[in-house]
């Protein structure tokens, strides 16, 4: 019991990976082989799940500072050490990973037929890769766990994806991987700084941030740094003009991986701004806060506008992301404590509802081989609970009040206007267009007469996919109703990542 | 100048100075028991070739581990160096040599090609790459390198009815004279400039005569040429992929691997001690970091781009092998101004031979008679087909991507941070860029192995040795890119002087 409490988060974060070993060792021919390594895998993440919860619960919200620190030497002539810990930001982070994997795990039961084990175990894998990512505190720990990560998610757009899926695994791993490997340089280029003004190597990200970071303006090192990082992190989010490869992975992913991409992936993004750009070179942050709110308005916007002309359901959930995580960074860049309560908690929120529509139209793929809205229509006759759960998860993303969506949207928009009242004026606008797009679509698709005759023997939502849908439905409603279930948790982490902001 | 003179009491071989030559004496008398086997016409002589080389290496391997860590001392005169650098460095090409052999016998069966005669080739190679990676003297230098290279000349054209294996032999030993004659003249010019051949002799003489002799200069310049061609960078590489498409696929994996680190680690010998790279005040250095600096870059974009096109896996890791020469310049670049510069080199090599073994190895097996079943498409469906084959081939891949957790981002790491310590912060941009670009075509075997259905069903043969080779490899580069602290002491003390 004692080993379990000291090793809480490590437990937490490499759980997934000896399950997966675990996973791979299983015998899985045959049908029943089929059957019982599925069940293994939501056990095993029900399991991670609830550690997880057993974190949230010890977690100590009035706390400052990191909690469930463990330290080891790792490589000690670089001051690289396994150095994990959380705070409020990176606990709910972890809690909608783990929350999220078992429902995409059962989500994909009927989806994969091919190479079963394999995509079972990478999705373990991914887990904990992610994982490790919210909880490291030191910068090469979290280096490696962000882009081993790449790795699974590759893979299983590239395996079991779409027909394009080739070309959208690639483009999305080099995205990626050049705005991490820029990243990598401003690391080494803080940790030579950390070495000649500290006297010594280290990656530790509590002494990174005692490191004085040259600055004078737009052409000085700490600008260029923080540029460095906040290139990697934009592609994650990605933010506008960098999204490009989103629409391609999210189209092309199976179901559980555009899930995860959107639910997670996307907020590392978000997390790593919070974590390493901001309080690393608060100065240059502040300068360049104008472009980036800029360029967030304009994702915003352009998001909803290009999502509202798309064919297709997963691409114009997929671009409604890039509407949403626009939402995320311009709270984050307009630093103000409301603001960024916001940001944090609709990046939950678009894990949760995203996370939603993507197993939505996952459903209603597995029935119709097709995600074009012109082949739909009328559904809400032969589907009325898909019907009723869709519509849910539609205003959740629209941002009706009540939902988990309102209370983001609503925390970013009244934050931000403080700081800058047009691109905020803006932003909002994009809420409208949402709504638009959003409340369109699902008219074409479920409203109005059956046009396709194929459409007119759907079956409803199995009990299985009413159970996928159901914890999303209640975690819609209890984070719209009681928000400060989430807010309260980070309050305090939030103070001080805003202290930190201070120049 | 009394001394000087050989004179029997010179030529007394102390113990210490005999253990530490043991190696060296091991692998000489190991390779000629090896070609005696050649000799009998018994049909068993292949084995037992194979055998007696295997034996003399791990023989070897033992001696060289027995004085591990031994004060350094001087053989010869000066002329050998036996300290903590040449022992890594035997060490490294031992283990090489007897990965490399062992994944040899079942390919060069499969191909028609086995002769003992190859064994005993190999290991005299070996000899002069060991020899070559602690020489302190300009002439051993040469002398170690041309038993190398002449080793290695024969084993290229070793697929003696193949055009395109007599090609790349040919090709190979005159661009290889050329570039001995431009070593040994550069060598000549050296000593009528200063009167010595010995490294450390010219060290301090670099080190007291800073101004500008030019004819040291050119010297400087000849013997870099020499050094550049054996290594491949650019515009010195135009022989290698011939070379390494041509050669039997085992062949190639020993260049890639032994050759290259054998050169390299001389090459370092050198530099290191001449203080090229130790700071930018003497026209010579400023001059010297400037040409590497130009080749770094051009070496690491052009094997990247045109890795490329490459269809053929053999030619795809020949320019990809190229290219990682290019990162390791970039050590020699900030070699002398940032605490971990020289100690990269050392682990990159170490992490390039590690993870260019597997993936030679694993092309060696999958290849069919006469080097067919190479290209990329032959690989399709791999992955699934040979579960474990196909992990190991995928974590070389991405090691040599330089995707953490494997010893090739270590690798990277400390030639990129050296780089950005050093101050060449925009080199280590670019390399990190050309990088990038190296991603694209390591993924492409993934693709194919991993994302594309088989267009034949073709199955893989494994035999014992090679299973184990790969098995060695594939725990190598995971375990040391996880935890590489070992690895970078050791570079560290093979690295300083």
């Amino acid at each position: 019991m004692e080993f379990i409490t000291n090793h809480l988060v490590s437990l937490v974060v490499f759980t997934p990976a000896i399950f997966a070993l675990i996973l791979a060792l299983l015998p899985g021919d045959g049908e029943t082989g089929k059957k019982l390594l599925k069940t293994a895998a939501i056990i095993f993440s029900l399991v991670v799940f609830l550690l997880s919860c057993v974190l949230y619960q010890t977690f100590d919200s009035t706390a400052t500072g990191f909690q469930f620190v463990e330290r080891h030497e790792w490589i000690s002539v670089f001051g690289i050490s396994y150095y994990i810990g959380i705070d409020g930001i990176s606990l709910l982070l972890i809690l909608l990973t783990t929350f999220l994997t078992p429902i995409v795990l059962l989500g994909s039961w009927n989806a994969i037929e091919q190479k079963l084990k394999a995509y079972l175990c990478l999705l373990l894998f991914l887990e904990t890769g992610m994982l490790g990512a919210f909880v490291a505190l030191d910068i090469i720990l979290f280096y490696g766990f962000w882009e081993a990560m790449l790795i699974p998610m590759y893979l299983l757009i590239g395996v079991w994806g779409g027909k394009e899926r080739i070309y959208a695994s690639t483009k999305f791993f080099l995205y990626t991987l050049v705005g991490s490997l820029l990243m990598l340089i401003a690391i080494f280029t803080l940790m030579s700084m950390h070495k000649a003004q500290l006297g010594a190597y280290s990656a530790a990200l509590t002494d990174l941030y005692k490191v004085k970071v040259p600055f004078n303006g737009f052409n000085s090192p700490q600008t260029w740094m923080f540029l460095a990082f906040a290139l990697a992190f934009a592609i994650k989010v990605p933010l506008f003009p960098l999204h490009t490869w989103l629409p391609d992975a999210h189209v092309q992913a199976p179901t559980a991986g555009s899930v995860i991409l959107a639910g997670v992936l996307l907020k590392l993004g978000g997390y790593g701004f919070i974590r390493f750009a901001f309080p690393l070179f608060p100065q240059a942050m502040h300068l360049l806060a104008p472009v980036f709110m800029g360029l967030s308005a304009i994702a915003i916007v352009y998001g909803a506008w290009v999502a509202m002309v798309q064919p297709d359901i997963k691409k114009l959930v997929a671009y409604s992301s890039v509407s949403h995580m626009g939402f995320v960074i311009l709270g984050l860049f307009s630093l103000n404590a409301i603001a960024v309560n916001g940001s944090i908690y609709q990046m939950l929120n678009h894990g949760i509802s995203t996370g939603g529509l993507f197993l939505i139209v996952g459903m209603i793929y597995e029935r119709r081989h097709t995600r074009e809205i012109s082949d739909f229509g009328g559904i809400t006759r032969v589907m009325p609970i898909f019907a009723v759960i869709f519509m849910i998860v539609t205003l959740s993303s629209i941002a009706l009040p009540g939902t988990n969506g309102f209370v983001g949207e609503f925390l970013i928009l009244l934050g931000a206007f403080q700081t800058h009242k047009i691109i905020t004026i803006v932003a909002a606008t994009g809420v409208i267009f949402g709504a638009i797009y959003m409340l369109w679509m699902f008219q074409r698709v479920m409203f109005g007469p059956i046009q396709n005759n194929e459409n007119k023997h759907l079956k409803d939502l199995s009990l299985r996919e009413i159970v996928v849908m159901a914890p999303i439905i209640v975690a819609i409603f209890v984070m719209g109703i009681f928000p400060n279930l989430f807010l309260s948790k980070m309050d305090v982490s939030v103070k001080a990542f805003l202290s930190q902001m201070k120049i | 100048m009394e001394d000087q003179l050989i004179k029997p009491q010179n030529l007394n071989l102390s113990r210490e100075q005999l253990a530490m030559l043991l190696p060296y004496l091991l692998v000489a008398v190991g390779a000629m028991v090896t070609l005696l086997a050649g000799v009998t016409r018994n049909a068993n002589n292949k084995l037992a070739a194979a055998g007696v080389g295997f034996l003399t290496i791990v023989a070897a391997l033992y001696s060289v581990t027995a004085v591990w860590g031994e004060p350094s001392i001087t053989l010869f005169g000066g002329m050998l160096a036996a300290d903590y650098s040449s022992g890594l460095f035997n060490a490294l090409l031992l283990g090489a040599t007897g990965l490399v052999l062992l994944s040899s016998y079942s390919y060069l069966e499969k191909e028609g090609i086995h002769y003992a005669e190859y064994y005993s080739l190999l290991l005299f190679s070996c000899l002069g790459m060991m020899l070559l990676a602690s020489s302190l003297d300009l002439i051993v230098l040469f002398v170690s390198l041309e038993v190398m290279s002449i080793g290695v000349y024969v084993l290229v054209g070793f697929r003696r009815t193949d055009v395109k294996s007599n090609e790349a032999a040919l090709k190979y030993f005159i661009l290889g004279s050329a570039a001995s004659a431009i070593l040994l003249f550069g060598i000549a010019l050296i000593y009528g400039a200063t009167g010595t051949m010995n490294i450390t002799e010219l060290a301090v003489i670099a080190k007291t005569n800073p101004a500008v002799n030019p004819l040291m200069s050119l010297a400087s310049v000849l013997v870099l040429a020499g050094f550049l061609f054996k290594v491949a960078t650019v515009p010195f590489h135009m022989w290698m992929p011939d070379v390494y498409e041509g050669a039997p696929t085992s062949v190639t994996n020993f260049m890639t691997t032994g050759l290259k680190a054998a050169a390299f680690a001389s090459f370092m010998r050198v530099f290191m001690n001449m203080g090229f790279g130790d700071n930018l005040t003497s026209t010579l250095n400023i001059g010297l970091h400037n040409v590497l600096w130009v080749i770094a870059l051009l070496t690491m974009f052009f094997g990247n781009v045109i890795a490329l096109t490459q269809r053929n896996i053999k030619r795809m890791l020949a320019y990809s092998s190229i290219a990682h020469t290019g990162y390791i310049v970039v050590g020699f670049i900030s070699g002398g101004r940032s605490e971990y510069g020289y100690t990269s080199i050392v682990v990159y090599l170490i992490a390039y031979v590690i993870m260019n073994i597997g993936a030679f190895t694993i092309v060696a097996l999958v290849g069919e008679r006469g080097d067919r079943n190479t290209d990329v498409q032959d690989y399709a469906g791999l992955g699934f087909r040979h579960p474990l084959l196909g992990f190991g081939m995928a974590v070389f891949m991405f090691s040599m991507a330089g995707i953490p957790p494997t010893v090739g981002f270590a690798g990277k790491y400390l030639i990129f941070s050296s780089a950005v310590q050093a101050g060449e912060t925009t080199l280590a941009i670019l390399a990190v860029l050309c990088s990038a670009i190296s991603a694209y075509y390591y993924l492409r075997v993934i693709v194919f192995m991993y994302m594309k259905d088989p267009i034949r069903d073709s199955r893989v043969a494994f035999t014992i040795p090679v299973t184990l080779v790969i098995f060695a490899a594939t725990v190598a580069t995971l375990s040391f890119g996880l935890f590489p602290s070992m690895l970078i002491h050791a570079a560290k003390k093979a690295a300083s002087i």
